[in-house]
C-alpha cells in the first residue's frame, strides 16, 4: 500500500495540494532554469524527474513532503512548498520556490506561514529550519520577514554551501 | 491508493516503502549499484529510492519490493520503471545483495512481476535495457524468454534491449 496521504493546506489565495504527474513539464522548466539554485539546481531533465519522483517518495517514507501551490482562483501552479528532510539533511525545514513569473506577490510568504503552521499545530514539531544558500538574497528577505535568523553554516550533501536559519517556534509567534 | 500485492511459492512482492529503506540504501550505496548508475553516496541513495516508491505515486505502477514470505526480508525489487526519458515502460529488477542471488528469487520474482502486468496494462510487450556486462541479468532475461531486440535502441549507455512479450501475443 502506498500512502502518499497529502493533506489540503489552503490560504487566503492558495491552494497547497499533492504532486500530480501533468506537474512534471512546470517542474523540469523551474530545474531546468538558474532559479533552482537554491534547491541543489539546476538539473537536466532526467534528474528533474528523479527529484520530482523522490519528492512524492519522501512523502511515503516520511510521512511530509512538498506540496504544490496553485492560486485559489485560477489554478494556477506557482510553485512548491513545503517540509523537506531526506537522508543526509540537517533537519527538517521548511523549504520554497516559486516558478518563473510568480514572485513578488506574496505568495511564498503565504504559503511558507501556512506549512510552518501545520507543522508546528497538526504535527506538534518545534523550531524549525530553513536551509538557504548564500547568494539567495530573495529567500533570505523573506526567511527574515518570517521572523527567522541564521543560525550555523552547513555544507548539503552534494557539497553545496548554505547556511541554517531557525524560525521562530510556535510560542515565539503567538 | 491501493497497490497489488504478488505472491509466490517462496515471495510476496508489495509497494516498496519505509521497512525497505535499509536495503536498498545498502544496495544503492554499494558496488552492486554499477548497473544503476552508482555507487551513490548516502544522501543519493535515498533520493533513488525514494524516486521508485514515488513512482508508484505517479504512475500507478513501479517496482514491487521482493520479500521473503517466511521472514518478510526485503531481498529486491522488480517492476515496470518509466522516466519520462523512456518511451516505454521498462521491465526492470535487481536483488540488494549476493548473497540473496542463485536461488532463483529473481527469476520467481521478475516472472510474477511481468504476469501481473501484462495481464493488468494490456501491454503487448516490455523491454529491460541490461548492460552488456551484467551477465546474471542477460541470462535472467533468456530464461524468462526475452529476446534481443536491436530495432529499439536502450536509452541508457552500455545497455542492450531485452524484449518480452504477453503470453497472448507469444502464443
Amino acid at each position: 500500500m502506498i500512502q502518499a496521504n497529502v493533506p489540503l493546506l489552503t490560504t487566503e489565495r492558495l491552494t497547497l495540494r499533492a504532486q500530480r504527474p501533468c506537474d512534471f513539464e512546470a517542474y523540469a522548466a523551474f530545474y531546468g532554469s538558474e532559479r533552482s539554485r537554491g534547491m541543489g539546481g539546476p538539473h537536466d531533465r532526467a534528474t528533474a524527474w528523479r527529484q520530482f519522483a523522490s519528492e512524492l517518495g519522501h512523502w511515503v517514507l516520511r510521512g511530509y513532503g512538498f506540496w504544490m501551490i496553485d492560486l485559489t482562483e485560477t489554478g494556477e501552479t506557482v510553485g512548491l512548498a513545503g517540509l523537506w528532510n531526506p537522508e543526509g539533511w540537517s533537519e527538517v525545514e521548511i523549504g520554497w520556490a516559486m516558478f518563473d513569473g510568480s514572485e513578488g506577490k506574496g505568495y511564498a510568504r503565504e504559503a511558507a506561514t501556512a506549512v510552518r503552521a501545520y507543522a508546528y499545530d497538526t504535527l506538534g514539531w518545534g523550531p524549525l529550519s530553513s536551509v538557504i544558500v548564500p547568494d539567495n538574497t530573495r529567500s533570505q528577505a523573506l526567511a527574515t520577514r518570517l521572523g527567522a535568523r541564521p543560525e550555523r553554516d552547513w555544507v548539503a550533501p552534494a557539497g553545496w554551501p548554505a547556511v541554517i536559519w531557525r524560525h521562530p517556534g510556535k510560542e515565539a509567534l503567538a | 491508493m491501493t497497490t497489488p500485492v504478488l505472491t509466490t511459492d517462496r515471495l510476496i512482492l508489495r509497494a516498496p516503502d519505509k521497512r525497505d529503506e535499509p536495503a536498498m540504501l545498502g544496495f544503492f550505496t554499494g558496488e552492486r549499484a554499477r548497473f544503476y548508475g552508482g555507487a551513490y553516496d548516502l544522501a543519493g541513495a535515498w533520493r533513488y529510492f525514494a524516486a521508485q516508491v514515488g513512482h508508484w505515486a505517479l504512475r500507478g505502477y513501479g517496482m514491487f519490493a521482493i520479500t521473503a514470505k517466511d521472514r518478510g526480508e526485503t531481498l529486491g525489487l522488480a517492476g515496470p520503471w518509466h522516466p519520462p526519458s523512456f518511451a516505454e515502460p521498462e521491465m526492470a529488477w535487481l536483488l540488494t545483495e549476493a548473497r540473496h542471488e542463485g536461488q532463483g528469487f529473481a527469476t520467481e520474482a521478475v516472472g510474477a512481476a511481468l504476469a501481473h502486468v501484462f495481464a493488468v496494462h494490456r501491454w503487448a510487450s516490455l523491454p529491460s535495457y541490461i548492460d552488456r556486462d551484467n551477465g546474471a541479468s542477460r541470462t535472467l532475461a533468456r530464461r524468462l524468454g526475452a529476446v534481443p531486440d536491436p530495432d529499439h535502441a536502450a536509452p541508457i549507455g552500455n545497455c542492450e534491449t531485452f524484449r518480452h512479450f504477453a503470453p497472448e501475443a507469444r502464443a
